[in-house]
Formats: C-alpha cells, structure tokens, sequence
C-alpha cells in the first residue's frame, strides 16, 4: 500500500483502489490506518507519502517493494503509454518486461539516447527513444530507468501482479503424519547422539581453536569424520552445542586456546534424551548463527570457520520463528510441497516482513534444512513435539512418549560383539563403554570387545571376576565361550610388565650388604626397597642418598646410564659476577630532552593539521547537509567513513546522489568509478 | 515405533534379530538389496551399499519399495537422511542405458539429459563415445561397451545394458539326471542368471556351484569357454561335466599350462591365460577361437586384474560368474558388478546347511604354549620371521597327533602354509603330502585316494584352498596360513563342507575345524582376525588350551 502510494506519488483514493491488487475495502482501511500512523497525508493536491518514506522503503531488493519506480515529473497518460508499447518489437517488449521484474532500472551502457524511434537498432534504443526508459537523471549517468507510469501499464494498471490482502499460498503435498515423526524423531536422536559422541571425544582430546576462537578447518574434517556425516552437518550441530552452551574454550596446558566441553554438558548428558533434545532444540531456534555458511567465502575471500564469533545474522531467529510458524500451521497430513514448498515459504515469508533484507530467501532455506536436520521438522513438516516447541511449550513429555523405551540387556556374540537393540540405560551404558569399543551406533548400539579394551578396564580398576559377573547379568543370552576366553587370556598377561617410580637404585653383587643396609635402623627415611637380590630401590633422589650412605660408613660410588662407574672430584660451586647497572647522570639528561622534543613535535603536527583542514561537518546530521551541498555544488569533498573490517578510511569523492540511506559517489581521482557508502558509516565530510 | 525385527542405523547398517518372528519375512525382504555382512548367531549384520542397491535396481526393486520394506519392518525411527540416500541412489542407476540401434549400432542413451551432459564433460569417458546422434543419444564405439561401463560406475551413474547378446555357436548340451537331481536353489540360480542376461551367482563353498555353471550352459545350448583356476580345478570340472550332462570328453578341451585343446567347451585356468611373453598375451587368441556363447569364470573373487581387462571386450557375450563371496580383497567389487554383472543370486550359507546341503561344522581354535627357549628365540627374531617361528613350532606336532589320535578313522586334512613344516609334519604322521611341487598326476592320484578312502591322512599345501572336491573330508587341522587371510578361511573351511553319504542310522555328518596356533604371538593375532570371519558367518567356535586336548 504505501509502496503504491510512493510509486504514484501524490493521488487520490480513488486512484489507490485501482493501483493495489486487493479488495477496496482492505485499501481503504489501510489508507485509513496510514493516515492515523502519518505515514500518509493530505497535501491541497492529494495524498502524499511523508517525504522521506521512499527512501526508507528502498532498503529491501532493488527498487521499492514491489519493484516499481515513482511516477515521472510529466507522467504520460495510460492510454498513450499503451499505445507506445503496442508499437514495440517482439525484443524490446521482452527486454521492458525483463527490467520491470528485475527493479526497474538497467545500465546504459552504450545505448545513445536522445534518438528518433526509427534510428533505433536495438532493443534498448527504441525504449528509450520511445521514452519507456529513461536516464535516471543526472546524478546517475550510465543509468536507465521504468518511469513508474510504465511499470503501472506493464503489470496491467496495478503496482504487483499478486494481491497484497492475501498472502501467498504455501505449496503442500500430502504426507503421512507416521512418516513425518519417524523422520523427525530419526534425526532427533541422531542429532542428540552425535552432540554427545563428538563432545565426549572432545573432552578426552580437545579441538584447538583458531585466534579467533573459530574452529579449524581441519577440525571440523575431523569431527565430520568420527561422526561419520558431512562437515555441513557437523558445523550444525558444533554451533547448537555451542550456542546451548555445552561447549566453550579454555587454555590448555600449552596455554593455547582449545575447544572443550563445559560442566553444563555434565549435567546434560544424565538427562533424558526428549530433555536433551529439547535444550539443544530451544537453544537452535534462539540462536543468531549462521552454520550453514561455514566453508563458503566470505567478502574477504576466506572460508568461513566455524564458530567464528562474525558468524551470525540478526534475522536468523525470526526468520527460524517465521518459518517453522508456517509450518506449524499446516494441516495435518500436509507437508511443504519438496520442490515448490521452499519457494512458496520465502514468499509467503516475505509477504509477511516485506522490508527484510535481500539474505532472506537464504536465511528460510538455511532455517528449513537445519531443522530438518536436528528432527525439529521431518519431511516438511512439524511432528506434535516441535509444534510445542515452537508454541513455547516444552516437547519433552510429548517426545518422551515417542521415543522407545530404554533397553536393560545386551546381546553378546561369539564374534565379540554385543548389541544393544535400542537405547540403553544410561548406567549400564556407561559400564559397557569401559568395557568396549563402540563401532556402531543409531537407535541400537554395536560395541566390540578387543584385548586392548577389556585391558583398559582392568586399568581403571575392573577384575577379571566383575568382568564376567557383569557380561552374565547384562547379556540376554549365554555370554559366548571366545568371550569368557578372551577376558581370561587378557586378565592372565595384565600385569606382567610392573613400572613403579623410584629416584634411585642400590645395586650390589653382595647379598649380604644389602640385607644389612635395609634392616640398619638408620636407613629408615630412605624409603629402601627390595625388588631383587641384588637389587634396592630408594625413594630419595641421588644426592641425598650418597653423602647418607657415606655417613652409614658405606663406600658407594656412581654408575651411570651405560652402567659405567664415575668417581671424579666434586665440582666447586661458583656464581656469575653480576654486572653493575643503573643510568648514569648523561643518559637521563639525554632522555628528558628526547621526550620534551617529542611532545612539542606532535603539539606541532596536531596545530598543523587542524590549521590545514577546515573544520567542517562531523557529527552524522551535519554530514548529511554538507553532502546534500557538495551534490548541489557538484564539488569534490574528503568523507571519513567505517569499512567493513572497521577501519575509517578518508577519501576524496565526488558525491552523486543520497539515496536510501545510502550515498552513491564517484571517485574523484577516476570519475568512472562509482561506490555506494552507506550514510551512517560516514563520519566526517569536510572540503577536500 | 513398532516391534519389528530390524532397527536400521544412521551408518547405513542394518541389524536383523534373527530370534524375532518377522525375521525370516524380513530377511527374505531386504536380502535383494542389502549385503550381509555378518550373521552370527543372535544379530545379523546388513549393509547398504550404492553396489547393493544397483544390484536392486537391475533385479527390478525400486527405491520406493526399499523405502518402505525399511519402515515396515524397522523397530525405531529411520533417519530421514538415510532414507533420502537410498532414493538418491538407486535413482542413479539406469538413467543411462546401452542401447542397440537399428542404424548406429552401439548407442548410450537417456532419458535425463543433465545426467547424459554430465557424463559427456567426463575425462574419463573421453575417447569412448563416438558421435552425438540427437539431444538424448550418443554412439559408442563398440569395443569400449565394457570400458564405458566401467567407467560410467565410478563416475556414478551406472548404465543399463540393454544391448543384448550374440548367440555364439550352437552346441548342444543337456543335463543328465539319471541318479541325482538339480537342488532347488541350483535351479533357481541358474534361472534367474539367464533372465538377468549376464551375473554373478553367489553360493557358499560346496553348494555345488559346478552345477549350476552347468544349468547354464544348459540354457544357453551354445560353445562355452569356462576360466577356472588351476589344472586339478580344470580336471574336476571336466569330470562333472562329462558326468552330469550329455557331453562326452571329447567334446571338452583342457587349455592349460601343459594341455592346450580348443573344444566346443573348453576349459582355460586363469595362470595360462594371464601368461605374458615380451609384453604380449600369447593365449589371448582363446577368447576368439570360436564364436563363444557364454563364458563362465569360476571362483570370480579372484579374477585376475588382466582378465578383467580381456573381458571388458567380451560385453557381448553372455557372461556367468560364480563365487562364495562378493568380497575382493582388493576392493575391486565395482568391477565385477560392471564387467561380469550384477548379483543375480545369492543364498546365505546358513540356510543351504539348514537345508542338509552342506555339513555343519564345529570349529575349535587349539593355543599351544611356546616353551621358554622358543619364545627368546621369538622375541629377538626379526618381524618377517615371526609369524614362520610361531606358527612352525615343533609344539604343534603333539596337538596335531591327538587330534588325529580323538578322530581315528575319520578322513583327515592337514593344511599349512610353510612346506618345510608341511614335510615334517608327513614325516613324523607317516602320510602323504601335496605342495606345490606335486606333479599334477600324482596330485590326482593322492586326492583320489582320499576320496575312495584308501588315504585317511593327507597334509596339504595351499595349493588345496581352492575348487578340489573332498567330499569326504571331515576333519580339517590347520596348522599355518596365508597371514590373517579370511578368504582363506572360507576356503579351507569350505572344504569341509561338502556334505559325506548318510550313516547308516541317516545322521549327518558333523565336520571339525581345527586351528592350532601358538599363544601369545602374532600366529595367535592372525588366527583371532580368521576367526572372527568364522563366527560372522555364524560358526560358532571355541578356543581351548593345547594341554584340554586328549585323545
């Protein structure tokens, strides 16, 4: 409505019924509404936008909303419009609809303009030459412009093809609402699974994190790997663990920064599955970041990490609300349609906000695919549990109900496996992860018993007896012989290595002297022991020992690595001379002078500049004006503005036009070369 | 949620509760598109694989029905991405197709035209296809029929051969069935291999895959060339057939290292035709020397890489291979699906013993411990050596004795890997041996022995593992082999396998598989990798101690 309003620009309400493709009584009402909200007025020669709308509407795609330019200063008359373009070649009619749809504005290039019709020999030439295209004015040269009157007569007398009182239709197809929970609730569980498999392998060896705390590149390969999914997948669910905050840096013992779990995850992990799915759910749909970018280039030519803090996108909650909204307002036994279904979301979507940015389209694809990926949605629709989610109820009773019960017995084979035919009991689980190698994992968990596992058990402090009581009570079924063996032949070679710490050892080819030494009664606080014949360790280090052993009248002497005795005569000790410092009277003298005449340089650079430069616009309000002069003026002003990266850069322009928001500028150095400063960045603007 | 017998996970394996009701339904369900990779005694082990689901697609199941048999029978959620995998990937297949023309012969053809642009930028197609005959058409070079299909598999777009089959030349060959009869599957087996046109038959070891390549050239009444392994393999093929079908033995040559006869059927090994002399293939003249009407490679795990490449020139004969197993060591598994054919045929081990086809058997692996001097001189031996220490201990003779000692009277086998210990085993057993050094006449006049039961002890070399009919064996000890070799395993276990005349109270016979290996030494870490290939095809075993073995 206001869009037609701008695109008319000063009118009757009459003229609006017939410009906007909706029911009367909807644009009275909303005229009405304009009116109370002054966005609209009556000026003595019709209703007006407040001035000052178009530009603000012209922050979406190109053009306004609906891509359609004001009205000319000397709009032509419908009829005569009709007939101009009744006279059109079959190209130049294509070209003309080409340029409405695409926002009503094309690059001259080396069109001429300013020619008769019949010396037109392009397409483009005879639109112009029949004053279908205009030059978009002065401060635009090279552009071409669909006066808004034509547009109106291209989309037959109205400002959008569709009706505006209605938003689009989504596209469905029927699905069954079985399979939609079944591939919900798959990707559910998965997606909780993985959370925790990849955390728990992060907690035993943490991923580095990049100097800004993105994560590597080669990181997320590595994780992508152990979970056996794509790296797209991966980044997904790193993000959601990180945005549930599960996951957090912290220095390592090098000091370098790496990626661990947190000791929320702690308390996480013991909950329910429907709970964690729900944390990590809830976490997803608040969360700004943008996971699906990771990989893609970024405007400085690098591959986006994940976990980069710049990674995020404002709209990406609500464009995740909105879209998952949509979906929770299909009908039962309706999904989005696979092919059309995403188009027709992005439509309805933008109907709905039609001022968000041009990312949109990406950001309701990207809010689709993750939900789908994380069993907030499956096959296009909600499942129950995600409509109470997404009402902001809590799903986790719903999805308790869903989810198969947890299993309390395995089933061992005599291939050394055991399967658990579902879920298990989170203790039992945990016991069984001790004993075994996971090596498959989905709804049912296949573990593997090797030598090397069941022998890390008995590191942690597992008996070969409870290995066997606890493989009968959790097997279902006879625990197959191979088995039992194998945990014999592992408990029979444990231990036959025995590495202890000593900080020195008494070797003696004289049994008796040994004996003697251990039973002295002096010998006590030695920490002396026997592991051989010949052989005593003691727990005190070398040099204590020696001049010990000498006081109990013994006669040891030194063997070395390569058993080799040393004797030599004990070095003396001696300290470095220290080296006189401290300044001397010339070196001060000398340093205060330096610094007065470094403080009067820079009070003299400092005067100097600011005599140089005029003082001139530097607050946002005042650059305005000095911009809105220099355009008049057609002059070359030095702006100050913010870059991307945010460093302020000063540059010698020609202003053009302020548009949008937006300050369009020729550089002065090369008139060709025309940038658009977004009028915010700009902080300063004086004569250059 | 339901209760069905299958639970399908994320990593694309399948796990079948082979005790649950439905489990034969479900099993009966998914075999045509999933591999089973293991099948122990409660959970079997299933996987789908781009190989498995062509293989579906070219038997005619499309992914909707796969889609569906999943979440029928499956016991929890299926992930959704899982499912998505499996249509994508069958879609693939058949999108391209090898076509006859009526006027420019050999055509690659689709109905997708993307597909058809994609595989034309492809680098490795270049040089294959001839001119672009229309938007949907490209002509093929005929001689690259096989390359191309090779080729389109590892870009993933796997083509459909519809360009049908030469007949070769006449010949007449029927079975004979005075006093036996073609076993049901045999007959289903070969059945569905002529309907699918060329393929791989999968029975296990002693399911008598003979036969079955002898059902097909009784179908296809046409000159045959049959590639089989070695001589004795070629002999005793030779005998079956003269046997079971109406040829006579002049109708069948023997091209091998010592014989080289060009007969209506004839049977080539794969050394003589791999056989190069300065750079060349002399023998590959064989493949033209008549008009074949089908070609049969026995054993097609083994294929040797240069008759892969001879018969990517043979795509338009009609092509059967017979195997025990899908899987290639070498990984080599698309090739066999592109050269030879899909799997037209498969029937679990368990089932065909279920049936009374092959033997039961019970398998017992038997650790001796090494006395202390040998494990010194173990431990400071070089790594190569190692395994040849631990596994010719002189400790094993005494196990090897009582074992044969507890089943007197039963034909024996004693395989090893390393001759010499092979010579000092028959030396001390006081029994035969074959290695192979063995003449190939003395090798037959050994085997026959053993099989008239005049031998009850024979110590072989690895020159047994493959296609040499023991039906009478019943007790195998093996005492040394290829490394962790699983094929190997089959093999020597499938000797056994072959199931002996009734008793005379009709009970079965019950074949024992012995390993002796020594404990605590890399023989022990290679005999637990063979093992464990054991128990995923559901023998269970048990492990015992040298000193637990009497006589």
């Amino acid at each position: 409505m206001l869009d037609a309003l701008v695109v008319a620009g000063q009118t009757t309400d009459e003229e609006l019924r017939s410009l906007v493709t909706a029911d009367p009584a909807y644009v009275d009402a909303t005229v009405a509404r304009l009116r109370g909200l002054a966005l609209a007025w009556d000026s003595p020669e019709g209703l007006r936008p407040l001035s000052g709308i178009a530009d603000v509407l012209a922050a979406g795609p190109p053009g306004y909303v609906s891509g359609l330019r004001s009205r000319s200063s000397r709009p032509l008359d419908a009829d005569e419009v009709r007939e101009r373009l009744d006279a059109l070649g079959p190209g130049a009619r294509r070209l003309l609809d080409h340029v409405v749809d695409e926002g009503g504005q094309a690059k001259a290039g080396s069109t001429r303009i300013g020619i008769d019709p019949d010396a037109a020999e392009t397409p483009a030439e005879e639109l112009v030459a029949r004053r279908l295209l205009v030059p978009a004015g002065s401060t635009q040269p090279g552009l071409l412009v669909v006066p808004g009157e034509v547009g109106l007569v291209v989309r037959g007398g109205r400002t959008t093809a569709a009706p505006v009182d209605r938003p689009p239709e989504l596209a469905t197809e029927p699905a069954m609402p079985r399979l939609v929970t079944n591939a919900a609730l798959g990707s559910a569980t998965d997606a909780v699974r993985r959370v925790e498999l990849l955390l728990d392998r992060w907690g035993h060896q943490p991923a580095g994190a990049l100097r800004s705390t993105g994560l590597p590149a080669r990181e997320l390969k590595a994780a992508a790997g152990h979970l056996g999914v794509g790296e797209a997948a991966a980044s997904l669910l790193i993000e959601v663990a990180a945005a549930a905050g599960l996951l957090a840096t912290r220095a390592d013992a090098g000091g370098s920064s790496v990626w661990v779990p947190t000791d929320a995850y702690d308390e996480w992990r013991v909950g329910s599955l429907a709970q964690r799915w729900t944390a990590l759910a809830r976490a997803w749909l608040a969360s700004p970041r943008l996971p699906s970018l990771v990989g893609e280039r970024g405007p400085d030519g690098k591959a986006w990490n994940a976990l980069t803090p710049e990674l995020a996108a404002s709209g990406m909650p609500e464009a995740k609300a909105m879209a998952l909204a949509e979906l929770a307002d299909l009908p039962d036994g309706q999904a989005l349609a696979s092919g059309t279904g995403l188009p027709s979301l992005v439509g309805r979507v933008t109907w709905m906000r039609p001022r968000r940015p041009r990312t949109r389209p990406d950001l309701v694809a990207w809010a689709l695919t993750e939900a789908a990926a994380l069993g907030v949605s499956g096959g296009g629709a909600l499942p129950s549990y995600a409509r109470l989610l997404v009402a902001g109820g809590d799903p986790t009773p719903a999805l308790d109900e869903l989810l198969p019960p947890p299993v309390d017995h395995v089933l061992i084979q005599a291939d050394l496996t055991a399967v658990a035919p579902g879920p298990l009991e989170s203790a039992l689980e945990r016991r069984l992860q001790q004993l075994a190698d996971l090596e498959s994992h989905g709804s049912a968990t296949v573990y593997r018993f090797t030598r090397d596992s069941l022998r890390g058990a008995l590191d942690i402090g597992w008996s070969g007896a409870e290995i066997h009581a606890f493989l009968a009570s959790a097997s279902r079924t006879e625990v197959p012989q191979p088995l039992s063996y194998l945990v014999d032949d592992t408990v029979r070679s444990f231990g036959r290595l025995r590495v202890g710490f000593a900080a020195a050892f008494i070797r003696s080819e004289d049994e008796a002297a040994l004996v003697e030494l251990l039973r002295h009664p002096k010998s006590e606080s030695l920490g002396l022991q026997r592991i051989a014949p010949t052989v005593v360790v003691a727990s005190t280090p070398v040099d204590v020992l020696l001049p010990r052993l000498r006081e109990l009248g013994l006669a040891p002497v030194i063997e070395g690595v390569d058993g080799v005795v040393r004797v030599g005569a004990t070095e003396e000790l001696r300290a470095r001379t220290p080296r006189p410092h401290g300044s001397t009277r010339g070196a001060g003298d000398a340093r205060r002078a330096a610094q007065v005449s470094v403080a009067v340089r820079a009070l003299r650079e400092g005067d100097a500049v600011a005599t140089s430069r005029p003082a001139s616009a530097s607050s946002p309000a005042s650059a305005l004006s000095a911009l809105r002069e220099a355009i008049e003026l057609g002059v070359v002003v030095r702006i100050a503005f913010t870059d991307n990266h945010g460093v302020i850069t000063e540059r010698d322009v020609r202003p053009a036009s302020v548009e949008g928001g937006q300050l369009s500028a020729y550089d002065a150095d090369d008139p060709d070369v025309d940038r658009r400063y977004p009028i915010h960045r700009i902080s300063r603007v004086s004569p250059a | 949620m339901t209760d069905g017998p299958l639970i399908v996970q994320s990593d694309k394996s399948l796990l079948l509760e082979v005790d649950h009701p439905q489990a034969a339904d479900c099993r009966k369900a998914i075999a045509p598109f999933a591999e089973l990779e293991r099948s122990p005694e409660h959970i079997h082990t299933y996987r789908l694989t781009p190989l498995g689901l062509w293989n579906a697609r070219a038997a005619g199941h499309d992914a909707e029905q796969v889609v569906d048999t999943l979440l029928t029978f499956s016991r929890y959620p299926v992930p959704h991405a899982l499912l998505v995998d499996v249509a994508e990937t069958m879609a693939r297949y058949g999108r391209l197709r090898l076509e006859k023309h009526p006027n420019h012969g050999l055509v690659l053809a689709s109905t997708d035209r993307p597909v058809l642009e994609e595989v034309l930028r492809a680098k490795r197609v270049q040089g294959m296809l001839g001119a672009r005959l229309d938007d949907d058409t490209v002509a093929v070079h005929p001689s690259e029929r096989g390359n191309l299909k090779q080729a389109l598999l590892k870009l993933g777009w796997p083509a459909e051969d519809f360009a049908g089959y030469v007949d070769g030349e006449a010949h007449a060959i029927d079975l004979v069935q005075d006093d036996w009869e073609l076993r049901g599957y045999q007959a289903e087996a070969a059945e569905s291999f002529w309907h699918g046109g060329s393929g791989v038959v999968v029975l296990p070891c002693g399911a008598g895959k003979t036969l079955v390549g002898a059902a097909a050239m009784a179908h296809a009444q046409a000159t045959t060339l049959i590639l089989v392994t070695n001589t004795v393999s070629a002999r005793q093929w030779k005998d079956e057939l003269v046997k079971r079908t109406s040829l006579t033995a002049d109708e069948i040559g023997e091209y091998s290292g010592s014989v080289k006869e060009i007969r209506p059927v004839t049977i080539a090994t794969y050394q003589v035709v791999t056989t190069k002399r300065k750079g060349v293939y002399p023998h590959l003249e064989l493949f033209d020397a008549r008009d074949w009407g089908l070609i049969v490679y026995d054993e097609v795990h083994l294929l040797p890489a240069p008759i892969f490449r001879m018969t990517a020139d043979l795509q338009a004969r009609r092509r059967i291979g017979l195997t025990a197993t899908l899987v290639r060591e070498d990984g080599r598994e698309g090739d066999v699906f592109s050269l030879i054919g899909p799997k037209r045929y498969d029937a679990p081990w368990k089932d065909i013993e279920a049936q009374g086809w092959i033997a039961p058997a019970d398998c017992v692996e038997v650790r001796v411990t090494l006395p202390e001097s040998a494990r010194l001189v173990y431990a400071t031996a070089e790594a190569e050596e190692r395994y040849r220490l631990a596994a010719c201990t002189p400790e094993k003779l005494g196990v090897v004795r009582r074992i044969i000692d507890r089943h007197a009277g039963q034909p024996t086998l004693v395989i090893g890997q390393y001759i010499e210990q092979l010579h000092e085993l028959a030396d001390r057993l006081d029994a035969p041996v074959i290695t192979g050094e063995t003449t190939v006449k003395e090798r037959q006049r050994l085997f026959d022995g053993f099989r008239s039961g005049e031998i009850g002890l024979l110590v072989v070399s690895k020159v047994a593992n493959f296609s040499i009919d023991l039906p009478s064996a019943e007790v195998a000890i093996q005492v040394s082999g290829s490394f962790g070799s699983r094929q190997e395993e089959a093999q020597r276990l499938g000797r056994l396998l072959r199931p002996g005349a009734p008793g005379p109270d009709g009970e079965r016979k019950v074949a024992h598989f012995y390993t002796v290996v020594s404990r605590d030494t890399v023989d022990a870490d290679f005999a637990q990798n063979r093992q464990r290939f054991l128990a995923e095809q559901g023998y269970a075993y048990r492990i015992v101690d040298a000193e637990d073995i009497h006589s």
